[in-house]
């Protein structure tokens, strides 16, 4: 018996040492240590007809045989699986320069948009309420709140889309129609910006655009002058082109503001030895005029105020050097796709 | 408009050591934008006054002739090919090393020794426009040169000099000063700079009118609200000719073409004062009387229909909302905007009559707008004209005359109708106020100094400044205490100014829902659901509008469209969008587009008006619109109602969808449904539709020229915000395992998935899922048939489920299947 029991051993071994695949070596375990056919538990079966010494030290030779074939096949199933992964690999090895099949399609956000939300941001920190509010609205939200009156040339309808059968609106050509408003219903002090989409009569062209996009705020509190105006806004642009930034402001006319300011910024165009700096006219400006603050319901002796605002699709334009303004509102999706 | 550097220094001395480029800058910082500045005889250096010696034909071109230059010193030859190149002419000679501009064209080139043909050929004859003189030396032809025998030029004798190129022009931005009437003429122009530099600004002399014998004018004005003043005179042993060189160098300098001594006068005062004058010629103008003496001018509003010829020839038709100049039968001028071409100034005319008058803005603009003319007489009246400039201008126009004309004089009485009042305040302006608004301590001294220099009047009274306004600056520009902060500050200088930030409390911003909820739609439907957002103009034409089946008396219309084929304001984001399919589905195969935007709806009102009037604007809410199309897409409703799904639950809205009873025309009558939100334990009657789904009509589609299905979606943003909530559900994690049974049916096509499911999820609490995987018709389905298959999820909340336990309520389930619904089970 324990002859066998030698020999079952070492054909075992031989065995799996000759093995060359997981799946046969499956079926070699099968063979000799299967519960129910295994070589092994054919010869244990042999043990309940030995008694006393003899069970026992064939019993402890059958343990320690199936221990060292047990053993045998645990480093053979090692070697095997080494070997295998290392051969799926070989085969596994792909073109990682090839996209995911077949194409999933990305969506987009228009990059005014995407600009709109950007300047937004930089407001919101900075303690700005962001609110929008109607696009036909009345003339007077647009015009005479604003210290602009019947006859102003700023009202002509070459510059106005006016509404037929009402001339009393019309689609509002600056989103300052807001200023008024927003002073109306949050009184002061008051920090608020409030883009949105403007309507000018102009004919279209690579750079004119009669829908565009402005982002305008106010602030209104005690004790403003023109120092706290130039500095919030240089804060303001810091914030929206990631750096430092030089300014400098000059007159600028527009009723609503006394006195009134185009800011300019200094710009490099260009890379190394040609690059030139220009001052680039980017925010217009002005301490809110006295009539405007007595039209929001606070009393310009006791409150100050300043305005700015900034062209989003000048921004947009510049961003992407963008060739044809007319592309924003083109619903190309060649153009969309692009951002 | 053009400023001449040499005429401003007529009026203020300015230092030899100031470029013009400074002083561009100073008035750009500080009054007028200044958009370029153009240094006369830039670029000249090595181009002298030549005499041409020799001329002969070159042996190898028709077209070219090789002359002989002289330099004043040595002989040049030259190759040339002008067609009036002759000898004895004295031309502008280029020589070695200058630069010009081929044919005018392109960048400055340097001349080198060069053979044309054969020929050698040392520096080059210029014509004006390859060496930047085309302004004041027009060619008549391309190939003329420049010819400069009429000028008694010395030869040898540099360009620049011997033409006394001296010059530079400043390009002043008109919109930058449009608020400044004062600043449209040299004088007030020099007042600034005069300003700005700290120096004296000479006195505008001239001398006073004496009335003459022979002509009796009458003027009168029927308007005077339109012509607050009429200034005449009429001067006669005037002869028409040339001006002389210093004024004709002067109106070239500023971009005017020379035309005659009595217009280029008129041009001259218009310049240098900013006040339009006119001259009549006396004997166009019609007398009362037969001898002729008796001139009567009439300052009315023209007729309607009246026609009018200006001087340039262009035909006018009138209305009466205009004003004109008319002398007894018809109108000699279009009052402040152009003259007439019946009472021109021609070479004969010896008497004239001068009118200096002052009309109303506003009646200028509009005229000139109506009938599309703009004269730089129109653009000066319309800013607000002081009227006192008026008489300056007449006496300085008639005394230039004077000066031209040795035999003219004064033949009638002097016409001065007016009728005007300025504000001229005084306004009171503290210094603390002064110095709070533009954030420095300026001294009382500096801001009297300030202002003086401007022309204000300062008196000061305890710490208040009593200003006066100048006339020039009183018809609208100045008027309140922060106009003259302005004035204060932009002289001191606004980038003097210390750069500060205010001190806030730190408080969060309050949020507008609204915005936010934009914001995360934007969000979601590009990023997890793979949408373009497109913008789309807001306005629509009537054809998109019967198209989509809408009615055109539902859009509000716009009185002055710029593209008069979209007149009306869009109501839906659709009509737009479905464009912009029809556009884009010829270069791609399936597209995913969205918008938010306002749309306008006439029979709703929304906000006020004005905060104490009942008037109430349309109502103006914000849409979120998508449209899917894809090619061998069949039914795109799915996938659009999955992306409101998907956008609903992160919003936390519960809704339903109801099938519609037509929205418009345009949608398939079988896909459609209206979105309902609201107490979804209360009936439809409690609910709120915030927006539908749906698929174009294939009809409409067809018309349309798009080649697949549409699934569309419009959802009123404004409506949604109401039932948004902030906080969502959440359901602890389930304790013990959930047994997945599968379950497919044949039903009747009009069988609908939610009352299944509902009745589904009814039969049992331990259902805790119903999901469709699968909907099937076809081959070996009856046709009026449908299968549907579906995974239900069965789990207690209390223990382990045994096998039988489900099966029993599974078997409910089928029961309820075969009652309800009719089904057989496959």
């Amino acid at each position: 018996m324990q002859e066998k029991l030698k020999k079952l051993k070492t054909n075992a071994l031989k065995a799996i040492e000759a093995v060359k695949e997981s799946v046969a070596l499956e079926d070699l375990e099968i063979k000799f240590l299967g519960r129910k056919n295994g070589e092994m538990t054919s010869l244990m079966k042999g043990l309940k007809d030995l008694k006393g010494d003899s069970k026992k030290a064939f019993g402890q030779l059958a343990n320690e045989i199936k221990t060292a074939i047990e053993f045998a096949f645990k480093i053979k199933k090692e070697e095997l699986n080494t070997l295998e992964i290392a051969k799926l690999l070989k085969i596994e090895s792909i073109d990682i320069t090839q996209p995911s099949l077949p194409k999933k399609e990305r969506g987009h956000l228009h990059p005014i948009t995407q600009e709109m939300r950007a300047v937004e941001d930089v407001a919101r920190t900075m303690g700005f309420i962001v609110e929008d509010g109607p696009e036909l609205e009345s003339n007077y939200y647009v015009f005479e709140s604003l210290n602009i009156p019947e006859y102003h040339p700023a009202r002509d309808a070459q510059d106005t889309f006016y509404i037929k059968d009402n001339p009393d609106w019309c689609m509002r050509s600056h989103v300052s129609n807001m200023q008024v408003r927003l002073m109306q219903k949050y009184g002061a002090p008051l920090r608020a910006a409030h883009p949105g989409r403007v309507f000018r009569n102009e004919a279209l062209d690579t750079t004119h655009g009669h829908t565009f996009y402005q982002f305008d705020a106010i602030v209104v509190d005690k004790n403003l002058n023109i120092g706290h105006l130039v500095g919030v806004i240089k804060e303001f642009l810091k914030a929206i082109y990631k750096k430092d930034v030089e300014v400098r402001i000059r007159p600028g006319h527009f009723p609503f503001v006394e006195p009134g300011f185009e800011m300019e910024m200094k710009v490099v165009f260009g890379k190394g030895k040609n690059a030139k700096t220009k001052w680039v006219e980017i925010v217009g400006c002005g301490l809110i005029h006295p009539n405007v603050l007595k039209e929001g319901g606070l009393d310009p002796k006791e409150w100050d105020g300043f305005a700015f605002s900034l062209g989003l699709d000048r921004l947009v334009m510049g961003k992407y050097q963008l060739e044809d303004i007319r592309h924003m509102h083109s619903g190309n999706i060649k153009f969309l796709e692009q951002f | 408009m053009l400023i001449s550097y040499n005429w401003l220094k007529q009026y203020v001395k300015l230092s030899d050591s100031l470029t013009p480029e400074e002083l561009a800058l100073k008035l750009t910082m500080s009054t007028v934008e200044v958009e370029g500045v153009e240094i006369q005889g830039k670029n000249l250096e090595n181009i002298v006054v030549g005499e041409v010696k020799k001329v002969e034909k070159h042996s190898d071109a028709d077209s070219l002739q090789v002359c002989s230059v002289n330099d004043g010193s040595t002989d040049h030859q030259v190759v040339c090919g002008g067609s009036n190149v002759v000898e004895g002419m004295k031309v502008a000679l280029g020589k070695i090393g200058s630069k010009v501009k081929w044919h005018g064209e392109g960048d400055l080139v340097e001349l080198t020794k060069v053979k044309i043909r054969g020929i050698d050929s040392h520096g080059m004859i210029c014509a004006s426009t390859e060496i930047g003189l085309g302004e004041l030396f027009p060619p008549k032809d391309k190939k003329e040169i420049l010819d400069l025998s009429d000028l008694d030029l010395k030869v040898g004798l540099p360009l620049v000099k011997a033409l006394g190129l001296n010059d530079a022009v400043l390009d002043i931005d008109n919109k930058s000063m449009t608020h400044r009437p004062d600043l449209w003429g040299h004088y007030g122009m020099a007042r600034e700079v005069a300003s700005l530099y700290h120096k004296d600004l000479k006195k505008y002399n001239s001398s006073e009118l004496k009335k003459g014998k022979g002509l009796v004018i009458k003027v009168e004005n029927k308007d005077q609200k339109l012509c607050s003043r009429y200034m005449a005179v009429a001067l006669s042993g005037v002869e028409v000719k040339e001006s002389p060189e210093w004024l004709k160098q002067k109106l070239i300098a500023v971009g005017l073409r020379p035309i005659n001594n009595i217009v280029d006068v008129t041009n001259y005062i218009l310049m240098d004062l900013g006040q339009p004058m006119h001259a009549f010629d006396a004997r166009q103008l019609e007398t009362i009387d037969k001898t002729g003496h008796d001139k009567r001018i009439t300052v009315r509003r023209a007729e309607n229909k009246e026609e009018f010829t200006s001087l340039d020839g262009s035909e006018y038709i009138l209305d009466d909302s205009m004003l004109v100049i008319a002398d007894e039968e018809k109108p000699v001028a279009l009052a402040g905007i152009i003259g007439g071409l019946n009472s021109e100034i021609q070479n004969n005319t010896t008497t004239i009559i001068f009118e200096s008058a002052n009309f109303d803005a506003t009646t200028i603009r509009r005229t000139a707008t109506k009938l599309g003319i703009r004269t730089d007489s129109s653009t000066r009246f319309e800013k607000s004209l002081d009227p006192n400039n008026a008489e300056l201008a007449l006496k300085r126009a008639v005394e230039l005359v004077l000066e031209m004309c040795p035999e003219a004089k004064i033949v009638s009485n002097i016409v001065d109708e007016k009728k005007f009042s300025l504000y001229a305040g005084p306004i009171e302006l503290s210094l603390e106020f002064l110095n709070k608004k533009i954030g420095i301590d300026l001294e009382k001294k500096q801001v009297i100094n300030i202002l003086e220099s401007l022309g204000f009047g300062v008196k000061e009274k305890k710490d208040i400044f009593l200003v006066t306004i100048p006339t020039w600056r009183a018809t609208k520009d100045i008027s309140i205490p922060e106009d003259l902060v302005e004035e204060v500050a932009r002289i001191y200088g606004y980038n003097n100014i210390e750069v500060k930030l205010p001190e806030f409390p730190i408080i969060p911003p309050k949020r507008n829902g609204l915005r936010d909820l934009e914001r995360q739609a934007k969000d979601i439907i590009s990023m997890e659901h793979g949408y373009t957002e497109t913008y789309n103009y807001s306005f629509v034409s009537p054809e998109w509008i019967k198209k989509m089946g809408l009615k055109i008396e539902d859009h509000i219309e716009l009185d002055n469209p710029i593209a008069k084929d979209r007149p009306y304001v869009c109501t839906t984001l659709l009509p737009n969008l479905l464009e912009n399919v029809e556009k884009n589905m010829h270069y791609t195969n399936s597209l995913r587009l969205f918008e938010v935007g306002k749309v306008f709806d006439k029979n709703h009102s929304g906000v006020r008006a004005e905060e104490k009037s009942d008037e109430l604007l349309p109502r103006q809410d914000l849409m979120l619109t998508f449209v899917y199309s894809e090619k061998g897409s069949k039914t795109p409703f799915y996938e659009v109602s999955e992306v409101v799904s998907s956008l609903l639950d992160k919003f936390g809205v519960d809704y339903e969808l109801k099938v519609s009873k037509s929205v418009s025309k345009s949608m398939h009558p079988g896909r459609e449904a209206e979105i309902l939100v609201g107490s979804l334990s209360t009936d439809v009657q409690g609910k709120e539709v915030i927006g539908f789904i749906s698929e174009l009509h294939p009809q409409v589609q067809i018309d349309l020229g798009i080649d697949e299905r549409v699934g569309m979606v419009e959802i009123n943003l404004n409506n949604l915000l109401k039932y948004v909530k902030d906080k969502m559900d959440y359901n602890p994690l389930p304790l013990y395992p959930v047994i997945e049974r599968d379950i497919a049916f044949v039903v009747d096509k009009t069988i609908v998935h939610k009352d299944i499911e509902n009745s589904l999820r009814e039969v049992d609490e331990i259902i805790k899922s119903v999901e469709l995987f699968d909907v099937y018709s076809g081959e070996n389905i009856d046709r009026n048939k449908k299968s549907m298959a579906y995974h239900i999820l069965y789990r207690s909340d209390d223990k382990t489920l045994e096998s039988n336990e489900v099966d029993k309520i599974h078997k409910k389930v089928v029961k309820v299947l075969q009652k309800k619904f009719e089904a057989n089970m496959r």
